[in-house]
Parts: structure tokens; sequence; C-alpha cells
């Protein structure tokens, strides 16, 4: 699917309905930091990402590896790829980049919003030949079985399928740890129902760092990120 | 004001666009803890309230205090206003209430949006006649001066002026100083200029923690 066909795989920014400009206030600092920065560790994403890094465990498993937070909270598939093709990339040679984004995308089908993941990836991988990339599956949301998680099911279905086949990409999907027997998701680990508490991220965050981990083994570097 | 013409004072839940609830299965939840749980205090509003309850700050200074948060992201004053009057106050008799909301209200005046917290502080003064509600003031957001920090400093004028005359309700102005002396405010205070950091909570809860203390104190002297 091509972007003129795809509309999630649009570049987009947010319009500033609002009044106060945060979102390009947002975007402004990331290009800022990619010049100021040289992380080894790049996230990029929406809330998912932008919140982690108010939690405990950022400071204590990723800022150790020099990761560098892009999240925005509402950005959809094309707002992350009119950032990453308007500075996000720029400057930065990182190891890694972890790719969370797509559960936003209300306009989209699922077909469509794995097609806009899908053309994220493909341009990291065009911008930045030498990096891995790790996509983390759209974990389920609502408090009940409802069509957002079919859709986000249907989206990591998708993905699993066609992410292998553009090269060094790997995917987690650590959604089936946050739904219960019964179909619920407890307020324990999504305190609204979508986003993440303070624990649910640590048990995310583990299986994360493991993988980033085991990328450092494999990756031949000069530098050696510290270890926890 | 009456409600029929302003927005902001007319209950109104948040319609399910998305399609998975969320906001509805919050309400729902909120009124099953007003059933079982017997607060001293309850906070109510945004994502402003609702954040607060996910960081130390939380656990350390307002769970000993016997505090339910009710806060959702997200509301403005004419959906916490629905929320109050449709179960998240029966069952429950807390010494203080906690309103922290009017900085979502797009699209409405400071006299609108101060009319919404009126409506609000009405409501819970009518369930609750022995409850003391403390207001907080709106903060500043974005990282440059905008339209909307002026709004929400002319709520914060008016909300204030109003309730000088009420003896169950209090204004308690929230801002530290986020603003430097350039006009911005920094992502070590609000990640995303309007949400507050942990280490920004931290800050603004001292003073809060400490007023809350004191009406809790004056209640059962």
């Amino acid at each position: 699917m091509s972007a003129e066909e795809n509309p999630a795989a649009e570049p987009a920014p947010v319009i500033d309905v609002q009044g106060d400009g945060r979102w390009m206030s947002q975007h402004n600092r990331f290009v800022q930091e990619c010049k100021d920065a040289e992380p080894d560790v790049l996230f990029v994403g929406d809330s998912m990402v932008q919140l982690m890094q108010q939690y405990e465990v950022w400071r204590e498993l990723f800022s150790p590896l020099h990761a560098l937070n892009f999240g925005i909270g509402g950005d959809t598939t094309c707002n992350v790829l009119w950032r990453l093709q308007n500075g996000e990339l720029e400057n930065i040679r990182p190891r890694v980049v972890v790719l969370w984004v797509g559960t936003n995308n209300h306009e989209h089908t699922a077909d469509q919003v794995a097609g806009g993941i899908l053309a994220i990836a493909q341009l990291v991988m065009t911008h930045l030949p030498k990096s891995k990339i790790i996509v983390l599956g759209l974990l389920p949301r609502g408090e009940f079985p409802n069509p957002l998680r079919e859709k986000n099911a249907a989206v990591n279905n998708l993905l699993r399928a066609s992410l292998p086949r553009l090269g060094p990409v790997q995917f987690i999907d650590m959604g089936g740890s946050f739904v219960h027997s019964d179909g619920t998701i407890s307020s324990r680990d999504m305190f609204d129902f979508l986003h993440l508490t303070a624990s649910a991220y640590r048990t995310l965050s583990t299986t994360l760092h493991e993988m980033l981990l085991q990328m450092w083994e494999e990756t031949p570097q000069e530098r050696r990120a510290s270890l926890v | 004001m009456s409600e029929d013409s302003n927005p902001a004072a007319t209950p109104t839940p948040c319609q399910d666009i998305q399609g998975d609830g969320r906001w509805m299965s919050l309400h729902n939840r909120f009124v099953s803890d007003s059933k079982g749980k017997e607060p001293d205090v309850v906070f109510v509003g945004d994502s402003l309230v609702q954040l607060l309850h996910e960081f130390e700050v939380w656990r350390k200074l307002f769970s000993p205090l016997h505090a339910l948060n009710f806060g959702v992201g997200g509301d403005a004053t004419q959906h916490v206003l629905w929320r109050l009057m449709n179960g998240e106050l029966d069952h429950i008799s807390p010494k203080v209430v906690v309103l922290w909301v009017g900085t979502n209200n797009h699209g409405h005046t400071p006299e609108q949006i101060c009319g919404g917290i009126m409506a609000i502080i009405n409501v819970v003064h009518q369930k609750l006649p022995h409850t003391h509600t403390l207001v907080l003031g709106l903060l500043p957001r974005g990282k440059s001066p905008n339209p909307l920090r002026e709004r929400n400093a002319s709520v914060n004028a008016l909300v204030q002026a109003e309730v000088v005359s009420l003896s169950h309700v209090s204004f308690l102005d929230m801002d530290p100083g986020f603003i430097h002396s350039d006009g911005s405010i920094v992502h070590q205070d609000m990640y995303d200029y309007l949400n507050l950091t942990p280490q920004a909570y931290q800050r603004v809860c001292q003073p809060l923690h400490e007023r809350i203390k004191s009406l809790l104190d004056k209640h059962d002297p």
C-alpha cells in the first residue's frame, strides 16, 4: 500500500487548535536534542512512549543506555512520520530505534495502521541504515473486550507477518500480560484502561531492556553502554 | 449566567467516540469506590488530578489522609459536573473535596469556565453540606506566552472573587513560579508543557498538603 493510497502513511503535523502550540514546542525540543545529544537508543511514538520517561523505570533501565524519548501524547503514525522527516532523525546515530505508535489512529483501518507503522520503519532504515529497530505491538485497551482491542490485535498480526521481511526489525507483543482470564484489564495495570501504571511499565520494560542488551552484544561497537 | 446558556455548566457525559468505553468505565469505578470506601478527602478533576495518583507523591502525602482520586484526563467542567451529579459523591461524606478542572474547557470564555467551576461547587455543597471545597488555581501552560495562559489566569481571578464570600469554599493558587523570567515553561516541570513531571508535582503538592491538613484539622478540632 503506497503512501498515496494509505492515509496512515501520509506525514502530517498536528495543527494547533488549542492555542498554546505545545506539539510544535515538543517537536522543536526533540530536533534540538538531536543536535546536542548522542543517543544509543531512540524511543519514538505516542503517550505510551512519552509517559514512560516520567516513571522511575526510565532512569533505572534506559537512561544508562543513553536513551532519548521522542514520544508525544495523541500522536498517530502520520504525526510520527512527519516528525521523523522533519529533523528528529538528524545528527544522531542510535544503535536501536524503538517504535511504539498506532493506538491513536482512530480514522484508519487495521491494514492502514500497520502500513503506517511499516512506512515509519522503512523511513528509519533509509535514514539510519546501521540502526536496528524494535517495534512494540499495540496493547489492548478498554476495561472490557471492545472493537479497539480487535483492531489493535489485527494490526499486531499484520506487523508480525510483514516486519521481519524489512530487515533488522524485531517485534515485541506484550499485550497478553494485561488481559485477565475474564477479559478485563485492571486499573492496576492501566490506570485509565489505556495508559500503563508504574508497575505495568516495569513488566514491559524488563523484556524490552533484555532485548536491548542482547542487541548490544550483537552489535560490534567501539563503545559499550554501561550495564545497570 | 444560567446553566442553560453556559455549556461549561451544563452537565455532559463524555461520548464514547473511540469505541472502548473508557470514560464510563472510570466513572463507574469511582461510583463503586464511593459505595465501598470512606474517604476523608476526594480529589476531582482532569489529568492533573489523575496523573497525580500514579506518582510516589500520592502515596507519601495523600494516601495517609485517606484520599480518593476521581481524576479523568481530558475532562472539562461540564464532564466533572455530570460525574458528580451521577453517583460519584453518593454514599460518602468526605471532609474536603479538592477540585482541579478548567484547563480543558476549549472554546469557552473565562466567564463560562468560572461558571462551570461554580456549578460544581454548588453541586458539592448541595450533596455534602458539611464538606469544604478547595478549588485549585489553573496552571499556566505552553512553552511560551499564549492566549491560554491569559485565559487560565482570568479564570483564576474570577473564581477567587466568587468564592471569597463563601465559608465552605477556599481557593489555592498552585503555581510555584513555573514561568521563567523569559516567559518560558521548561519541560523539566511540564514534560508536554501542560502535565506535570513528578518533580513538579512534589513542588506544588507541599503547600497543597499543608492546606488540606489544616482544613481537616479545622473540620475536627
